[in-house]
Formats: C-alpha cells, structure tokens, sequence
C-alpha cells in the first residue's frame, strides 16, 4: 500500500503543520512586516512621563475590558481632503464627536494598543476633549455614580486618600475638590500619585491629534 | 442498572491501567475544580455588572483584573485540561493500544508533569493578574509570560506523547480523532508563540497578531479537540460507524484552511489593512462547510437514534453540544458579516456569542464525552440522577444567559445607532444583567452537580481489581 495520510502519521502531521505554517505567514507574519515597516517610519510620540506611568495604571487595572479606544470608520466610503485619505466615522460610532475615523498612525508604537473590543462604557479616544477637567475625573474614579447616576463602573476609592500626604511624594498627590454625594469620610481628599497620571493619561487621549491635521474635530 | 447504550462499562474498564486512568481522571477532576473557581469569578463579575459595590474596596479584585481570571481559568483550565485528559484516552483508544499498559512508566510520569505544570501556570496567571501584572488589550492571553510558559511546555509535552501513542498504534489507519488531537497541538503552540512573540508587540502590527491569536486559539484548540473527542465518542456510544469517514476528512482540511485566515473579523471598520479583513469576512462564511461537515456527520450518525438518546445520560450532552457547534457557528458567521458588525460589534451580543460557543458547543460535549468514556474506563457510574440536575441546570441557564445577553446586546447596538448619550446604553441593557446573572446562578449549580457525578465516577476499588493484577 502506497505510503498516504491515512496511515502515515509522520505524513498527516508534516501535512497539517506545514499547511498551517503557511498560512499563518500569509494572514499574520506577512501583514504584521509590512504594517511593521510602515509604522517604524512613523516618529514614536513623547507625551511625557507622566502620561506613561498612567498609562501603566491603565493597564494594570485592565480598564480596556470595558473601554475602547477606536472609531470605527467605513473605508469603501473614504474620499481625499488635501491629499489626504479621509475615513468617514460609521454612524453607530458617531456619538463620541469625531468626524474621522481612528487611522492607523494614531496607534504607532502604542505598546500595548487599548483598541478595545467591548463597550460597557464608552470610547475614551475623545475623553481629553470631551471631559478637559481632571476634577470631573477624580470624582469619576472616586464614584462614578457621583457625577454618572446608574453607572455601572468600579469606584477606585483605593487610589485617593483622606491622609493628608507628607514626605517624598507629597509633590505628586493632588488635593480634590469635595463636592456633595462623592460619600467622602473626612473633609478632605487627595488623589494618589497613581490616580494623578491616570487622568493625566486620559486627558492626553488624542487631544491634539486632529486639529494638527486640520480635519475637523 | 443505568448503562450507558452499547456494551456494558465495565467489560469496557476491565484490565484498564489503573495508573492509565487515575492520571485521565486527575486531569479531569482538576479541569472540574477550575470550572468551580472560574465560575464563582464570572458569578462575582456577573453581579457587579449589577451592583458595583461588591468587593470594590480591594485593588486586586477590580473588574478588569478579574475578567481574565474569569475567562483565562475557563479556557486553559477547564476546557483546555479537560479536554487534554479526554484525548489520552480517546487517542489510546482509537489506536487500539493496550489497555493494561497504554503508556509506558515514564510516559506516564510525564503526563502527570504536565498536570502539575497546568495547574501551576494557571495559577500563578491568576494571582498576577490580581496584583496587576496583566496583559491587557491582549485577550485570552492577559497572563504574563512567566504564567504562560509552563503551560506551553505542558502542551509541548502531551503533544509528544500523542504522538507517540498514534506512532505505535496497533491499526495501519488513524483515526480521525487523532487526525485533531496531533495538529491541535502543533497548532496552538505556534499560536501561543505568536501571542508571546516581542517582536509585532506595538501599534496595527500588534492588532493584525492580536486578531490572529483570539480566533486561533479558539478555532485551532479547543473546536478540533472538541469534535475529535466527539468523532471517537458518539459511534462509540452508538455503537455503531460514523455516517461518512470521508466528510470527517473534508471537514478536518476545510477547517484548517479556512479557520486560520478569519482573525481579522474582530477588526472589521479599523485600519487594519483591507485585504486581511475582506479575506477575514469571506473565509468566515466559508466556514460553514467544516462546521456543517462535522455538524451535518454527527446528526446523521444520531439520525434515527431518538430512543437510545433519551434513554442515555451521555448522549444528550453530544446532542446539545453537536447542535450547538453548528448554531454557534453559524451565528458567528452572520456576526462577521459588515453590517451586523455595525451593530452588534462591541456589544454584550458578543458575550452571549462567546458563551454560546464555548459553553453549549464546548462545554456540553465536554460533558458527553466524560460522561460517556470515563465510566468505560474506572467502571464506575455516575449517579443518574445528579447527571439529569446537571443537564438541565445547564442547559436551563444558558438559554437564560445567551437569550438575556442577545436581547439586550441589540438594545444596546441600537442606542448606539440612535446616538443616545453614554448612559442611555447602559440604562437599556440593565435589566438583561439580571438575566445574565440569573443563567449563571443556575450554571454555577449545574457545576457543583457535575463535580459531584466527577467524583463520583474516578478509578477507585472496581478499576483497582479488574485491573489484570496489576496496581
Ligand atoms: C465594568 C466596566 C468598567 C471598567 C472596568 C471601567 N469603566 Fe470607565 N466607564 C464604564 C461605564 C459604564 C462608563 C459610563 C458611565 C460613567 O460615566 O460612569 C464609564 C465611563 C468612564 C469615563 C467617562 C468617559 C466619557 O467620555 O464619558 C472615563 C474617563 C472612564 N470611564 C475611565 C475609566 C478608567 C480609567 C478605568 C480603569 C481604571 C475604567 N474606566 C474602568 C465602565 C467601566
Ligand atoms: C464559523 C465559526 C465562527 C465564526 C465565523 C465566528 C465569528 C466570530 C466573530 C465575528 C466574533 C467577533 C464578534 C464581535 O466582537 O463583534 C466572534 C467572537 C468570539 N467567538 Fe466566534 N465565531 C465562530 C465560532 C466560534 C467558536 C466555535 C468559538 C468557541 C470555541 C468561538 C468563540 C468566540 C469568542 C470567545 C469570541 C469573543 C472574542 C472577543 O470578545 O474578543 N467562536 N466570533
Ligand atoms: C457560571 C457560569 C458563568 C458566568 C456567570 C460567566 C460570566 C461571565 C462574565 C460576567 C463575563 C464578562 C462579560 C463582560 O465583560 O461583559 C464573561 C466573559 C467570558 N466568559 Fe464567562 N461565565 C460563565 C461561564 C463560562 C464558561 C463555562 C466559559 C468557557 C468555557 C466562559 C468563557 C468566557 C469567555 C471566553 C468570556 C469573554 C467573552 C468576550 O470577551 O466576549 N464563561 N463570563
């Protein structure tokens, strides 16, 4: 009997295995180079240390589980402004106030990428502009019913403190300002330096992005 | 006496290796053990989608934290051990080794390796999430590396054995089964490779890998482990051969074409290039020709069958869980669709999707098989009445979960279309957390029913002395 995959287990498992690596470099290794080379010709953005630390507090608490940070857009209907290609937002996307939709080079070098694939709450690739004031945040991640009734985000009570702060780090907490229903103990509060670079983080979320490129919000 | 349909379990037991099956039994008492732990997790994230106050003074319980622990725990140690410790017995089966030694002594040690290995890396993954130490954006492969790591050599490990076992097999032919249970595992080690790999770690390069190792690891692990415990399984059971050998092998190389090159659908309106997602879209109806392959095989080989179904306490589980394959199959082909996608993308519907799949696809064949093959191997039963609470316990509440989550999934797509607010969207699929966490209720208690019909069937005195005089 002819040697066949039937009965020759080296044969079936050369077969599946070579089939397979194939096509992964065809629908993963290949794009990921190209897509590779045309980010490494990108410059790598600098917001700063602070922005970076926060966006570690964003990854350690994993908040990318309910938040993305991606605007869909539809690219059969793209059309040229000045040279440019212009994605038209998807309209399921378009409460967030961007007129564009997220393109590729806003992701570069973004180690780990927050794109996101579920939305318990909203996409924050906007926040910076929509919501400008770090207090509104502090009360957020303090209770997010406070300023959001029937919100179903966790309260980060843990990143603020009532003791007043002192030695080292002092300089990076900042005071908040206690308003009514935020359920503080004392009289006063104080965002950890933790807390701090997050909604520093957050406040950097593409606010400069597309008024440098003259699109529209 | 409850008797599973064919021949009696324990002619079927006797002169197994007791070490053979306390080994296959450890892999599946361990795989019901994280069952427990990752559904009291997903209970807990249930119900804090309700009220949020619960346990949310402690950082290293947060939400996000615990979502992976929830779904990491689920794959790699329910379905994944479990389904690992169903194919040594199935692969030593289907090649008709030796019952009273399948695996050598050092063979064995290595298996019983690889246990431990699993248990610690899923483990040590879920305590370092905790503390923060999370791979997020990254789904399903949110643990570190240090995490990942034994459980890849795990892997590696029964991947050798299997193959071993298939090289000495005792019959000119492999068995289809085995056909699954050897690529399954050169599959997900390049795939775990890929998730791991530093070198496509930022920006759309990151995305193009991340879409790649989401529908691989799910479409290239646990779906061929899935059907080819069911290829051996169900005509067992049946007694009786599989409908068509030749469509089984059609859907093994449809399946592995076409499975690979569909990642893409989770990126569909992103600047991840064009072409990867069209191909993405156009393989994902293509899909349906494996699905129903297999699908389409199994209902005929249970066609005509209604009276040893209803009389069996295993064969409704592979039902539910054949049909299942194929409903949950299509639904994610309509899914990948571009304008459900428009809709539905980002949405609970997504969740009801993953549940569907993982759970009245995966789970519940996972189910069959275990009720089905083990007592054939300790010759032990479980009770059947316990069996009977669990199958429709199970059942019961995932009806409720996935109905509850696909109601209140199109509620929310539609607000989003509708331009509400923020907050309108999470007012409208409120009441449907409720339903979410009423189904998980009833499958947390399905699950303690399944631990204890578990225990009850592990090798004990009868596997001892049955068992050719060996020990
Ligand atoms: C359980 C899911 C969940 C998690 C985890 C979560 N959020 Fe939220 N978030 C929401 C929901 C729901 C809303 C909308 C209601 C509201 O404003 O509170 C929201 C709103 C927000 C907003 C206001 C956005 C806007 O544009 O209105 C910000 C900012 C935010 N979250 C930041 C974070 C950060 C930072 C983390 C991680 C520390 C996080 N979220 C974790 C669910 C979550
Ligand atoms: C033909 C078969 C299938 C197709 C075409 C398909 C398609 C899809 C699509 C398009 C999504 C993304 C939905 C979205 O985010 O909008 C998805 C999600 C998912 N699918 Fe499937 N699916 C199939 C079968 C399966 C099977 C068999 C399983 C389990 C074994 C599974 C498990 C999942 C999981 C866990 C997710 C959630 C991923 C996430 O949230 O990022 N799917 N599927
Ligand atoms: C006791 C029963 C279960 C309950 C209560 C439960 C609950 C949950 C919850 C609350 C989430 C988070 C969803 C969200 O973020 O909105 C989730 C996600 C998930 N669960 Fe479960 N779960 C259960 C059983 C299972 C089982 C048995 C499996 C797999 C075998 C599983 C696999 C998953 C997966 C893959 C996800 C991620 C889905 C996605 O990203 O789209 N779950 N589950």
């Amino acid at each position: 009997m002819a040697i066949n995959i039937h009965t020759s287990h080296r044969l079936l498992l050369a077969l599946s295995a070579g089939t397979y690596l194939i096509l992964v470099y065809l629908c993963a290794v290949w794009p990921a180079m190209v897509e590779q080379t045309a980010m490494e010709a990108l410059p790598r953005p600098d917001h700063g240390e602070l922005v970076a630390r926060g966006r570690e507090v964003y990854k350690s608490f994993n908040c990318v589980t309910c938040h993305t940070q991606q605007i869909r857009g539809d690219a059969r209907r793209a059309y040229a402004v000045d040279d440019r290609v212009v994605v038209p937002v998807l309209e399921a996307d378009a409460r967030f106030g961007r007129e564009v939709a997220t393109r590729a080079e806003e992701y570069a070098w973004q180690d780990p990428v927050f794109m996101g694939t579920q939305r318990i709450g909203p996409d924050l690739s906007s926040t910076g502009r929509r919501l400008p004031e770090s207090q509104w945040h502090y009360w957020h991640l303090y209770d997010p019913k406070s300023v959001s009734p029937g919100s179903v985000m966790p309260p980060h009570r843990f990143l603020f403190t009532s003791k007043e702060p002192s030695g080292d780090t002092s300089a990076y907490h900042e005071e908040v300002i206690v308003i009514a229903g935020l359920g503080v103990q004392g009289d006063r509060l104080w965002a950890t330096p933790d807390a701090v670079a997050l909604v520093e983080y957050i406040l950097s979320l593409n606010r400069e992005f597309l008024e440098v490129e003259g699109l529209g919000r | 006496m409850k008797i599973p349909v064919g021949i009696p379990v324990f002619v079927a037991a006797a002169g197994t290796d007791p070490r053979f099956a306390k080994m296959v039994s450890r892999w599946l008492v361990c795989a019901g053990l994280w069952l427990l732990v990752a559904s009291v997790v997903g209970l807990l994230e249930a119900v804090r989608l309700i009220d949020v106050e619960i346990l949310a003074d402690h950082a290293f319980l947060t939400f996000g934290r615990l979502r992976p622990v929830h779904t990491m725990t689920m794959l790699f140690g329910w379905a994944s051990m479990a389904l690992i410790g169903l194919a040594f017995y199935v692969v030593a089966k289907s090649t008709l080794l030796p019952m009273h030694a399948p695996l050598s002594r050092t063979e064995l040690f290595l298996a019983n390796l690889a246990l431990a290995l699993t248990n610690v890396g899923i483990a040590v993954g879920a305590v370092a999430m905790c503390m923060g130490d999370v791979n997020a954006g990254r789904e399903y492969r949110e643990w570190p590396w240090y995490a990942m790591a034994p459980v890849f050599a795990a892997v590696g490990i029964c991947g050798v054995l299997f193959y071993r076992m298939v090289a000495r097999r005792a019959v000119a032919g492999i068995y289809i089964s085995c056909w699954f249970v050897m690529s399954a595992c050169f599959w997900i080690a390049i795939v775990v490779l890929m998730g791991y790999q530093t070198i496509w770690k930022a920006g759309i390069p990151d995305r193009i890998i991340d879409g790649f190792y989401i529908h691989n690891a799910v479409g290239m692990w646990f779906t061929p482990l899935a059907v080819g415990m069911t290829y051996y399984a169900l005509p067992k059971l049946l007694n009786k051969p599989i409908y068509s050998y030749a469509l089984g092998v059609l859907g093994f190389f449809t399946h592995m074409v076409f499975y690979t090159v569909i990642g893409t659908h989770h990126y569909i309106f992103t600047p991840l290039p064009m072409a990867l997602q069209t191909t993405a879209v156009i393989c994902s109806v293509a899909m349906i020709v494996p699905v129903w392959a297999s699908t389409g095989n199994f209902l005929m080989t249970m066609k005509g069958e209604r009276l040893a179904i209803s009389h069996s306490y295993s064969l409704p589980f592979l039902f539910v869980g054949v049909v299942g394959y194929g409903l949950a199959s299509l639904q994610g082909t309509a899914e990948s669709l571009r304008f459900v996608q428009e809709i539905l993308h980002f949405t609970h519907y997504t969740v009801g999707h993953a549940h569907f799949a993982m759970y009245v696809f995966v789970t519940f064949l996972i189910w069959g098989c275990i009720y089905g093959l083990v007592p054939r191997m300790t010759g032990r039963e479980p009770p059947i009445l316990v069996v009977a609470v669990h199958f429709w316990l199970a059942l019961g509440g995932i009806a409720v979960y996935v109905i509850g989550l696909s109601v209140g999934g199109h509620l929310q797509g539609n607000a989003w279309v509708a331009g509400e607010p923020g907050m309108e969207s999470v007012r409208v699929v409120a009441p449907y957390m409720v339903w979410r966490a009423v189904g998980g209720l009833l499958m947390f208690v399905a699950h303690i029913f399944f631990f204890v019909a578990l225990w009850r069937m592990r090798p004990g005195a009868f596997t001892m002395a049955y068992s050719g005089g060996k020990s």
